[in-house]
């Protein structure tokens, strides 16, 4: 029980670590006061309240597939913000940083609703486990505690890289994310047969499980699949090129309207 | 030789991509209408899982192969479970008290293996299909 309780919170929490240690890492290089995420973390648990009454009222509507709906809403959501936080952080230095604190704030809202309505499912299925709650309840506790560590030990990570590169990677992993993402959100509409069901293109189940805590955490964190669906591997693909096209225009289309043209990313451990 | 201004050239490209797509919805409109409406599916094979103290009934669940299945979860406990599958691609969370709807398949031959996710010890199954 501790040990199932351990995995169940750790993956949840770790998707949200991970996005969440990406996005103040850019705010950092960037230095633009970052999202707080003690204020983030907060609004998204009232998120996570919210979402899961809204998940039990919803359950049985839309042809009963009102699981899989709130689920994608939720999740294109997501990806909309990390989308408008690529296309404005391509705009740096001279991104408009109020818009992009709020945005960054956003998706790590709505992530912490949409994980955190797992783990309160998985809390409300404890109460009939008796002397087992403890162990679950432990669990859950260390769980959480692992995925927080990692994540702060991946932000500190990337405070390692160069000021230069720190963009370029920063907006590889957010379009990664927004790409796994994007796959999590078509498996579910395969499930509630809303896309077609196909024959997967390839199994790579013999050398990365999913089911092994490797292919689970990259489940979580990119939207691995062993086998993923033709449908599957392009929206991934799509996902993950639309993002670059975004992040390629603003680029080049800042300067026309007086963003992106100036001096490089200061280092922001030197003294201006 | 006089040039366009910005504004006539850009009043102009309008115009002829307003041209350009009234030309493709007729011809979106004519493909559809000569079209033949296609015959409805047939419904899916539906199968029904219990869920009660934990356990999944019935515990092997035996499908045609390569055929599309419509599986009812019906959680007769109080608590919330986590229907999931590594080899389905299926995860949903169930609702004490409430019944989820998935779409499985078309699967090849073999055994898919399936789980509570919150119970994953007592809460087990395995689908065949042949």
């Amino acid at each position: 029980m501790l040990i199932d309780s351990v995995i169940i919170v750790l993956r949840e929490i770790i998707a949200v670590a991970f996005l969440s240690s990406v996005l103040l890492a850019l705010a950092y290089f960037l230095r633009i006061p970052g999202p707080r995420l003690r204020s983030a973390v907060l609004l998204g648990l009232g998120g996570a309240l919210a979402f899961d009454v809204f998940v039990r009222l919803v359950f049985d509507r839309f042809g009963g597939f009102g699981y899989e709906f709130a689920h994608v809403a939720v999740q294109l959501a997501t990806w909309l913000a990390i989308l408008a936080v690529l296309a404005l952080l391509m705009l740096a230095p001279r991104a408009p940083r109020a818009a992009l604190r709020r945005l960054m704030a956003a998706a790590m809202v709505l992530a912490v609703a949409r994980e955190g309505g797992e783990i309160l499912f998985y809390f409300a299925s404890l109460s009939d486990q008796g002397d087992s709650i403890s162990d679950a309840l432990t669990g859950a506790v260390i769980g959480a505690g692992v995925g927080f560590s990692a994540g702060t030990l991946f932000y500190y990570l990337q405070l390692t890289q160069r000021p230069a590169a720190a963009l370029t990677t920063g907006a590889t992993l957010l379009a990664l994310i927004g790409s796994g993402i994007c796959a999590q959100a078509t498996l579910l509409l395969v499930q509630a047969d809303l896309l077609p069901a196909q024959t997967p293109l390839w199994d790579s189940s013999a050398w990365l499980p999913e089911s092994s805590p490797v292919g689970q955490l990259l489940y979580a964190l990119i939207g691995y699949e062993a086998t993923p669906s033709p449908l599957m591997a392009g929206v991934w693909l799509a996902s993950s090129l639309l993002a670059l096209a975004i992040a390629l225009a603003c680029r080049r289309l800042g300067p026309r309207f007086g963003f992106g043209a100036g001096p490089p990313l200061p280092d922001p451990q030197t003294r201006s | 030789m006089t040039t366009r201004s910005p504004y006539r050239r850009a009043t102009a490209a309008r115009a002829g991509r307003r041209r350009l797509g009234a030309i493709a919805l007729l011809l979106c409109s004519a493909a559809l209408a000569r079209t033949p409406a296609p015959a409805p599916a047939p419904a899916p094979l539906t199968i029904e899982l219990r869920l009660r103290n934990h356990l999944f009934e019935p515990s092997e669940i035996q499908i045609p192969a390569h055929t599309q299945v419509r599986l009812r979860v019906q959680n007769l406990d109080i608590t919330p479970e986590e229907f999931a599958s590594w080899e389905l691609n299926r995860k949903k969370i169930v609702p004490g008290n409430h019944t989820a709807i998935l779409y499985i398949g078309p699967l090849a031959p073999g055994a898919y293996p399936f789980f509570g996710e919150f119970n994953p010890k007592t809460a087990q199954g395995r689908l065949t299909a042949r």
